[in-house]
């Protein structure tokens, strides 16, 4: 899989959108090396990436993943318009989307799901005390990394919906970092009917980083 | 957004709402880009798609006379329907326009071509 061209973003664009770091390259690397399965035997037609940011990671795909519809969906209005820049730099086409999580999609089509959300242990009120719905304003940046307790607040309202989201066969690739205690999610994903596996780990300085693989108990 | 991607959106999010789908699609400003045929990958997008939607975004680009309004049998051997479902829902890009919920009347408003189906706290 090709490294997608950064070179079009500048210092302004990442006033408004998460530049892609040690976790964005973490989660390339864990789909490169899982393409033989994604390619062979998942083969997914619809593919969509919660909280795109820049775009690099969903371009990836898109490029690599020829017979694929590929979808993004991030919170951040930036974040959209960046990605549809960064698809056009490399040549390639994402459907994207301003939303929160997968609430604009209907049930059960997605074969592939990827997320990098917003781990970073925070006070809630981070979260709260940034516009959300406001255009391009600071708190764009917040909501990329802010998670609230254990960095989990985006990512607990997202486990339970996974069932209603992803299609039979489907297959999550989710970003964890040690505080937000993957063993614990692992387990309320079991109990959620899904199988879950540390499917890659990375040290970083001042971080441990997971690729967490989800799917269904029965797939 | 292409017309494939209509076919995925739903405002069901919304407090009160049972189905949200489909939504009610208006084009002010479309593009045409052309993109590869390939009739496997047609066949393959079909059982992830509402025909009744898909008929619904035919009528709204003035194509329903391309496009049976029931699903027909056997899709896989009929190449020329393949091709215009090709580019029913690859080739047509809705550039500005708006979505609109079938129960509560909320528009989402598509502006450079992104939809915007954020709701807002009160909403959901
Ligand atoms: C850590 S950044 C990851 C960006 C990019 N995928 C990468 O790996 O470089 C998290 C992204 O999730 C988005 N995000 C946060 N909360 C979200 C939500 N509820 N729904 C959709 N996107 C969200 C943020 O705007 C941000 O773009």
């Amino acid at each position: 899989m090709d490294t997608p061209h950064i070179d079009h973003l500048t210092s302004q664009d990442y006033d408004h959108v998460y530049e892609p770091a040690e976790d964005s390259f973490l989660l390339l690397d864990a789909l490169e090396a899982d393409l033989e399965f994604i390619e062979n035997e998942l083969k997914p037609v619809v593919c969509l990436e919660i909280g795109p940011g820049s775009g690099i990671i969903i371009t990836a795909i898109a490029k690599r993943l020829q017979n694929t519809i590929c979808m993004a969906c991030d919170i951040n209005p930036y974040a959209c318009r960046v990605t549809k820049r960064t698809c056009l730099r490399n040549e390639t086409h994402v459907e994207c989307v301003r939303g929160s999580l997968t609430d604009a999609f209907k049930p059960n089509a997605i074969d592939l799901l990827i997320f990098n959300p917003p781990y970073v242990v925070t006070a809630d009120n981070e979260l709260e005390t940034s516009d959300k719905f406001g255009e391009c304003t600071s708190g764009n940046l917040v909501h990329s990394w802010a998670g609230g307790k254990h960095g989990r607040r985006i990512i607990d309202i997202l486990l339970p919906q996974l069932d209603h989201i992803l299609s039979a066969k489907g297959v999550f690739y989710l970003l964890l970092l040690r505080e937000n205690k993957p063993d614990e999610i692992m387990e309320q994903l079991r109990q959620l009917g899904f199988q879950s596996k540390k499917f890659m780990e990375r040290r970083i300085p001042g971080e441990f980083l997971y690729i967490l693989k989800v799917q269904r108990l029965d797939s | 957004m292409k017309l494939s991607t209509y076919n995925f959106l739903t405002s069901k999010a919304i407090k009160g709402v049972k189905v949200g789908y489909p939504l009610k699609l208006t084009i002010a400003k479309k593009d045409v880009v052309e993109t590869e045929f390939n009739p496997t990958f047609i066949e393959r997008l079909l059982p992830k798609l509402d025909w009744n939607t898909v008929y619904l975004a035919a009528q709204t680009v003035d194509l329903a006379d391309d496009i049976p309004q029931e699903q027909p049998a056997a899709v896989a051997d009929n190449e020329e329907l393949l091709q215009r479902l090709h580019h029913l829902l690859l080739e047509i890009d809705v550039l500005e326009g708006q979505l609109e919920c079938p129960e509560t009347g909320r528009v989402f408003p598509i502006t450079d071509g992104i939809p915007n189906m954020l709701l807002n706290e009160d909403e959901v």
